[in-house]
């Protein structure tokens, strides 16, 4: 009783204090946070913003956008969207059809395997690069040990230091993250609609054409554009692996911040690239988003 | 029951992932083990590792700014979660928002960022490194948090422990994080795995932890570098596997006396 009469009071002794303390008051818990997040994230962000469209001179301009749409960096952005393009592609069929069958697994071993995705996934950086170098290299195991048995990859054009090598190198943690963001969408098939599509006489194709692949596609799209964006944005695996043999947006930004590049237009160029990044980066989350509730409906 | 495909073909796919993933670090192990000179094998390259004097001293910069992250995660993250839960709901939508952001921005675009927009005595302090950890990892932490708090009666606990007389602070310190004691953990060792092996914005503003040092100095010693590729994968797997597996093992375990209740 003397508790709430207690807090009754403490409540009106707030009201008392004014409608603006109380409001700061109350937003207390979130100041750290804002502050930290504001600090360290939206203010650098607003400063690429705003950098990009500023010339050399101190005025506004769209020079550094201008230079964007040269030969070379058109040629870097590409480079990036087909690598996420390809990698998301591939290891997000291969992904979803191990999720298929750990689905279907006994529970021992989903979780075994589940375990391990999420290990796999985390692995990433310089070190998987180099263990990539150790297992695929002009002198790793795995080819030595394909040239024993006759199949010469490099003798073939194959080198780990290109394109479809960093294809490989991010299936490794790529098929991991599509086996953990699809498996929860294969928890809501229900196993009734499989025996009702029969008992109606579907055939094993027909069950998959009009029951199975609507109902995941969603989901399907939804992760198959995380792996877009965790490829898109990617920078120290393929820094350490390829360095300038593939020409990417990430590893074009970081060799300008490197040089510290700062003449003329190209004082801002790494600002515009970054806003670029960033702009395709926020269109594929967009989709992201679209295929998430696209997928909540099913 | 027909099965939509056969178990042949099922376990050809398992056995393909199983050669894709194992045979890659089997593979790097073995090279690792190498000698130099090509014959024979040795644990030469792992000594090496412990031979560079600055390895301890990269080893201690990196456990520094994870704690120093998970520090800064517990006071700014985990309070912020909680009252968007408890009070300020309207605002919780907003802060699911922001929270994902750092997801969408590249970090390669943040450091480039960061490097313009920093002041001269931040970029100064090796410490700024922390905060940035804190951002980039918001999402997951941000989530996990999200994810924990929505699974307690959070409204009767925080009624109770008001009806008692706590303050907010003290309702959070005593009543809430005890209850999300395991979300908070999963949290703080998100929040430690990523500043442990982050790479790209340390090495864009020109600062050397373990990652990056790791980079330097296998530019001189291949060998030794691929060695010491497998200790930081290998090591870093091994606590993921323990975290996980206590996780699994907790879950289990609180699970049990539910099941013997029914």
């Amino acid at each position: 009783m003397t508790i709430h009469l207690e807090n009754a009071i403490n409540r009106t002794a707030t009201r008392k204090g004014g409608s603006a303390v109380r409001t700061l008051k109350g937003f207390a818990p979130l100041l750290p946070f804002t502050m930290v997040f504001s600090f360290f994230f939206v203010w650098p962000i607003f400063q690429i913003f705003k950098n990009s469209i500023t010339g050399a001179d101190g005025k506004y301009g769209l020079g550094a956008y201008r230079l964007l749409f040269t030969k070379a960096y058109l040629h870097a952005f590409q480079g990036s969207l087909r690598l996420s393009f390809f990698s998301a592609i591939t290891a997000g069929l291969i992904g979803a059809l191990i999720a298929f069958y750990v689905h279907r697994s006994s529970s021992s071993m989903r979780s075994i395997i589940s375990m391990a995705s999420g290990v796999l996934a985390n692995a990433g950086g310089v070190p998987l690069a180099f263990m990539f170098i150790a297992a695929f290299g002009a002198q790793g195991g795995i080819i030595l040990l394909l040239k024993k048995i006759g199949i010469d990859l490099y003798g073939h054009g194959f080198t780990i230091f290109s394109f479809s090598g960093l294809v490989i190198v991010y299936s490794f943690f790529q098929i991991p993250l599509m086996i953990l963001v699809f498996t929860p969408a294969l928890d809501g098939v229900r196993k009734e609609w499989n025996e009702a599509s029969e008992s109606l006489g579907a055939t094993k194709t027909q069950y998959l054409r009009w029951v199975l692949i609507p109902v995941l596609f969603p989901a399907y799209l939804a992760s198959t554009l995380l792996l877009f964006s965790s490829a898109f944005s990617a920078f120290a695996t393929a820094r350490a692996l390829i360095g300038g043999n593939v020409s990417l947006v990430p590893l074009v930004i970081g060799s300008l911040i490197d040089g510290n590049i700062a003449v003329g237009a190209e004082a801002n160029l790494g600002d515009a690239l970054a806003v670029g990044m960033v702009v395709i980066s926020a269109i594929v989350m967009v989709f992201y988003g679209l295929s998430l509730r696209w997928a909540r409906k099913r | 029951m027909k099965r939509l495909f056969s178990s042949g073909f099922k376990y050809l796919v398992l056995a393909i992932a199983l050669i894709f993933f194992v045979l890659p670090v089997v593979s790097a192990l073995e090279f690792s083990l190498r000698k130099t000179g090509g014959h024979g094998h040795a644990l030469t390259n792992y000594s090496w590792i412990f031979q560079q004097e600055d390895f301890s001293l990269n080893l201690m910069i990196s456990l520094k700014l994870a704690a120093l992250t998970a520090a800064i995660t517990l006071l700014t993250v985990v309070p912020a979660v909680a009252y968007l839960h408890i009070e300020g709901q309207r605002y919780k939508r907003l802060f699911e928002f922001l929270a994902i952001l750092p997801l969408v921005v590249p970090v390669v675009s943040l450091a480039i960022g960061a490097q313009k927009a920093m002041p001269e005595f931040i970029q100064n302090s090796q410490y700024e490194l922390a905060f940035f950890y804190v951002v980039i990892s918001i999402p997951y932490t941000f989530q996990s948090l999200n994810v924990g708090l929505s699974s307690i009666p959070l409204k009767t606990l925080v009624e109770a422990s008001r009806s008692l007389g706590a303050s907010f602070r003290k309702t959070i310190t005593m009543v809430i994080l005890p209850a999300i004691r395991s979300a908070v953990n999963a949290a703080l060792f998100l929040a430690i795995t990523l500043s442990f092996g982050e790479f790209t914005l340390t090495s864009l503003l020109h600062w050397e932890t373990f990652p990056v040092w790791i980079t330097r100095v296998s530019q001189g010693n291949i060998l030794g570098s691929i060695a010491l590729s497998m200790f930081s994968l290998i090591g870093a797997w091994l606590l993921l596997i323990i975290v996980q597996s206590a996780q699994t093992f907790k879950s289990r375990s609180k699970s049990q006396p539910k099941e013997a209740a029914v």
